[in-house]
Formats: structure tokens, sequence, C-alpha cells
């Protein structure tokens, strides 16, 4: 035993043992709970063990299932863009343009000093019908009634989730842009780039792994988002998720609602792979 | 190397805040030159050739580099091209997508790039690796792709950051020989950047020594050996001996002198040396002094001391003589070619000095910042 703790085999999964224990226990036990309860029926007070593969047929012919799932795709798809765009100026702004990187890095995580819900909150506050941004524009006289299409809508959610998310996505691709070396872009001045083409050419593709975390941090977690769409997506900002709760809580079955949980993983993943081949891909190809 | 100036600089002066990293920098290259810009580090020679390179604005003075003034000129249009320090390899490309990189932008087709990109890395030795990746390359061959993607761009001038610095020895020695013979093959002038005083002597037609941010002398590697203008060159290339000694009579080609610890003689007249004192400051290269245990006939001039330490290099033997009336003992190179070590510490010798190879340093106080 202790010559197999020795080894270096031995000392690295001593080490990650905690790890895959406490990951275990947490995530993959319950998933197979999870995969068991969707191949099972609820009847009205129990839970009926005989396998079967009704609630994924009712999961696939169920136009809202397929409706809500295409929905928070799209809304996971948008917000993780706009967050990517919006984040890529920030982080190349503290990487290159500034000398106060720690104060930057600081302020960009301010957001999380308060609770994810009160932010979310303060949204509905800011975007509602007597909200902060409708009262300044009345009172500014730009507007004469309250503007009713900021709130409880898919737009509330992407710009609720993308401020929610920029930390996430500023970190990862300042560091990607923090790693290169700086002689390598000027290099490539040196070999006739301008700002642009150097950019394209050189720091965007040695940014491609940056980039791909902060879509897979943003993305993935994005699409199960319900506490959000439930504050201030209104009816057409519904997603997926609100779905799964519903059956989980008020419909009472949970069958369904694992089957849901299931087919959500399983698109979140295809797309997520999907895009991690695509993007890598299309870097290999600049030259 | 043609008669034709590739590079004129006049009075370029660089300050970072208050410091002064460039001051007053004139220099004229010839077509084909091998330059080297030597000196320690923080000396402004990496600055000086980023201002030519065009990555550093510069506050006054003007850069000429093939007849067009490069005032306005961005790093990019300039023709000029560069090996850096860390050789600045794109790490997300092949080595034949490195070397074609700067040829993408050009008019060049397809086929004509992969041609050049071919012919430039078997010039370079590394014929055949287009399609080995950045991170599989060893320090040498990382050398040689920075130096084949430079030069297949055609550059009228190669600017060059220390680019052996991270090589070891023999690796290096070998690459000072193949940079000179492609420099020479394709006459391209190379203005390199280094600390290494050795690197500088074997590969180019000139060097300048610089110190603190000023140009203190340019010449041949010969002459400077022969000739340094002052102290600081004297002691940056090549091992020196400095004695202080006292003008006794100006000649016009010689001075009379007397020399602390050696007595009186006459020596040459140093051409580059600006200001002449009373109070005069020469020099003796370790190599030119004879040692020997019985007094040697035929030297102007002769002094008894005493083996101080000694110290066995290979090629040759160091011995430092401590002489009576001298702060510093002597330093004594003989090269080894019977493989004995003569004297060791403790012994009392003779060194016997030629008044041909005392070279004049001008005054004394030339060891501070003045030209």
């Amino acid at each position: 035993m202790a010559r197999v703790l020795r080894s270096e085999t031995g000392k690295g999964l001593a080490l990650s043992a905690p790890a895959t224990l406490y990951v275990g226990l947490l995530v993959a036990v319950p998933l197979c709970i999870l995969v068991a309860y969707s191949f099972w029926t609820q009847t009205y007070v129990e839970i009926d063990r005989t396998l079967t593969w009704a609630n994924y047929q009712e999961a696939f012919t169920d136009p809202l299932v397929r409706h809500l799932m295409i929905r928070s795709v799209a809304i996971a798809g948008a917000v993780t863009l706009a967050t990517v765009c919006l984040a890529y100026p920030i982080a190349y702004f503290i990487a290159f343009r500034t000398q106060k990187k720690t104060l930057w890095l600081l302020l960009i995580t301010i957001p999380f000093w308060s609770s994810y819900l009160l932010r979310v909150f303060s949204w509905k506050l800011i975007l509602g019908f007597n909200g902060v941004l409708n009262s300044a524009l009345i009172s500014l006289g730009l507007i004469q009634e309250p503007l009713t299409f900021l709130l409880y809508n898919e737009f509330a959610v992407v710009l609720t989730l993308a401020h929610a998310w920029a930390p996430f996505a500023i970190l990862p691709i300042y560091v990607s842009l923090q790693k290169i070396d700086r002689s390598v872009l000027e290099a490539a001045t040196d070999l006739g780039c301008n700002k642009l083409e150097r950019f394209v050419r050189v720091t965007l593709p040695l940014t491609v792994p940056g980039v791909i975390a902060a879509c897979l941090i943003i993305f993935i977690p994005t699409v199960g988002d319900y506490v959000t769409p439930a504050l201030v997506g209104g009816s057409q900002g519904k997603m997926v998720a609100n779905l799964i709760q519903v059956q989980f809580g008020a419909a009472n079955n949970w069958p369904l609602g694992a089957t849901l949980s299931l087919l959500a993983m399983l698109s979140v993943g295809c797309v997520a792979i999907l895009f991690v081949v695509v993007v890598t891909a299309l870097g290999r190809r600049i030259r | 190397m043609s008669e034709q100036n590739i590079i004129e600089i006049q009075g370029v002066e660089k300050r970072f805040g208050s410091f002064v990293a460039v001051s007053d920098l004139n220099l004229t290259l010839k077509e084909g030159e091998f330059f080297s810009l030597l000196g320690p580090s923080g000396c402004g020679k990496t600055t000086a050739l980023r201002i030519i390179a065009g990555f550093q604005d510069h506050e006054e003075g003007e850069i000429r580099i093939d007849g067009r003034t490069m005032g306005e000129v961005p790093a990019n249009k300039r023709p000029t091209n560069m090996v850096f320090q860390s050789y600045a390899i794109f790490p997300h490309l092949n080595v034949g997508d490195n070397v074609g990189f700067g040829l993408r932008k050009t008019k060049f087709s397809r086929k004509e790039i992969k041609e050049r990109v071919a012919e430039a890395l078997e010039m370079v030795e590394l014929g055949g690796l287009q399609d080995r990746k950045a991170n599989e390359l060893s320090g040498g061959q990382r050398q040689r792709v920075a130096l084949a993607r430079a030069l297949v761009m055609r550059p009228k001038v190669l600017l060059l950051d220390e680019p052996l610095s991270a090589l070891d020895k023999n690796l290096r020695e070998a690459m000072q020989l193949e940079m000179r013979r492609l420099q020479q093959k394709l006459g391209i002038t190379f203005v390199m950047v280094t600390h290494d005083q050795y690197e500088a002597m074997t590969m180019s037609d000139r060097i300048g020594v610089m110190f603190a941010g000023q140009l203190k002398q340019v010449d041949k590697p010969e002459v400077l050996y022969s000739q340094p203008c002052n102290r600081e060159v004297a002691s940056f290339i090549g091992g020196m001996n400095f004695l202080d000694a006292e003008v006794t009579a100006e000649n016009a080609e010689t001075l009379e002198v007397n020399v602390k610890g050696l007595g009186k003689m006459e020596i040459g007249v140093n051409p580059n040396v600006q200001v002449h004192d009373k109070e005069l400051l020469v020099g003796v290269r370790p190599e030119q002094l004879e040692i020997s245990a019985e007094k040697p006939d035929g030297y102007d001039a002769l002094v008894q001391g005493e083996v101080s330490d000694v110290a066995f290099y290979g090629e040759s033997v160091h011995y430092y003589v401590r002489v009576d009336g001298l702060k510093d003992s002597i330093a004594v190179a003989v090269p080894n070619y019977f493989h004995t070590v003569d004297h060791t510490r403790g012994d009392t010798v003779w060194l016997g000095v030629q008044s041909a190879s005392v070279i004049d340093l001008g005054k004394r106080e030339s060891l501070g910042g003045d030209k």
C-alpha cells in the first residue's frame, strides 16, 4: 500500500481521490437516478417502475418541449455571442492597454459582491413599467408613455444574463491574451501586417482557446437557467428549465422532468462539441 | 560591400522620462555590411535597433533607409526585417506557414510562396521541415526559422537582436560562421545587437561600441582591438592591463611617456583618442607581454614581479603578476603551445614589454561619461 502511494500514479490517484469521490457521489449517482426516473412513469401518487420509452415519446412529440428547447439554445447562444463580443474588447484593454491590471480585474468582479438573485431583480427594477429607465426617459421628455418592450421578453433575459456572465467571459479571454508573447505581435508587424491583419492572423487565433472556454462557461449554464427567465422573461422568455421545474413541482411528474433534463443535457453537449470542433477548425485555417 | 549608403542615422535621441536611452546617435552603414552594435546590457543598443525597425519612436534626429526618410513610416512598411531575441515564432503555425507569413501579404501566388519558403528553408538547412509544428522545434531550429522568415522577405536591412544568445556555446559558434556566410552570399546589410564581444568580432565588418546610450567608437574589429578610443572600449573588447603614465614629450606621431611600473618609453599616438593630457592612461594586452623566469633580452621595458594567481583556460594560461608600486596585478596570457604551466603562485618572474604594444588610451579621467 505504502509503495503504491509513493509511485507517481499512486500519488496522482491519492491526490484526486477526494474530488473524484465528491463528484462521484454528488454528480454521477444523482445522474444515474435521473436516468432511471426517465424510464419510469408517474401515477397519481407513486412511481411505476416498469421501464418504458413513453416519456421520451412524449418529449419528442410535444411541440411545446421542442419549442422551448430551441428557444433555450437560441437565447443561450445569443447570450454567449453578446457576452463574448462585449468581453473581448474589455479583456484586450486590460491585457494590452493598461498598467492597472489588478484594479481592473477587481472592478470586473464587483458584480459578484451581491447575490445573483439580487442582480436579476435589479434589472427588473431598471427595465420595469415604472422602472428606472422608463422614469428617466419620461422625466427627460424623450417618451410620453413607459416603454413596455423592455421587460418580460427574450431581450430582457439576454440582457440580464449577458450582464451576469460578463466576468466569466472576460477572465479566460484576458488570460489567453496575457499569455501571448509580445514579440510575436511585433514579428507580425515586422512582416508587414497592419493592426487589423495582425489581430486577425495572430492575436485572434492565439486566443481561440480562451474564447472557446468563455463560450462554454457561459453557454452551458445559461441553457439551463431558470431564475432569470422566471423573473424577467415573462411568457415569451420562458426556457426549458422552467418547464422542467414545473414537472418536478406543480405538475408533479418527475419522470417527465428527468427525461427533459437529460434531453436538455444531451442537446447542450451536442451543440458544445459541434461548436468546439467548428471553431478549432476555423482557427487552424487562419494562416 | 558596395559604396552605397543603406542606413543613415543623424542625431537620433530617445528618452524614457528623464532617462536618456540613446543619445545623439550618428551612424552610416554601407550596403552589404555586417554591422554589430556591441555594449553591456542597458546601454541602449536594443533601443537603437528598435528605432531603426520602427518599433520605437524617437524624439530627435532622422533615419534614412535606402535613401528614404523613415520619420512617419510605420514598422510594417519599412524595408527592414527583424530576428527577435526570443525568435517570436508564431506558436499556432507550422514551420512553412511561419516562414511564409510575410509573403502571404504580398502579390505572390500560392505556388510562388511555396517555392520561396522551400528555398528559404533550404538556405538555413531546414529543407523539408515545412509541416513541423512550432512547438516541436529545438532552440537552434527556432533560430533558423526566425532567420528564414525574415530573409524570405528579401529586406534591405536585416536586424538581429541578440540572435544567438539563447543557444549553447558550440551551436552558437557554428551559427556565427553560418550567418556570416549567409550574409556574404545574400549581400544583405545585417545589423546585429550583441553583448558578446567575440560574437561581434568574428561576424562583423564593423562594430559600434555603445555605453550609456552613447556610441563611443565605430571601427573594424581589429582597429577596435588595437586602437580603442578610451578605457571603456578597451576593457569591453578583449583583456587589457591599464597603467598610469606621464607624458614627458609630445611629438607628431609619438609620445614620450614614463609608464608607472615599466619606466620610460616612446609609444605611438592613438588616432582614435580625442584628448591627450599630461596624465595619460596606457594599456597593454595580456597576450602581448612576455613572462619568463630568467631575464629576457630584446624588450623595451623589463619589470620583475611575483605570480599571485594562475588561471588555466585550455588554449592559454593566464598569470597574474604583482609588481611593486602597482595597485593592480598585471595579467599575462601565454598560448598553451607545449601543454605546460611554467610558473606557479609565489614564483618571481620577469615581464618583458615592447613599446609598440603599449596602447595610448588618452586622458585618465575618461572612465566617466564624456565622449
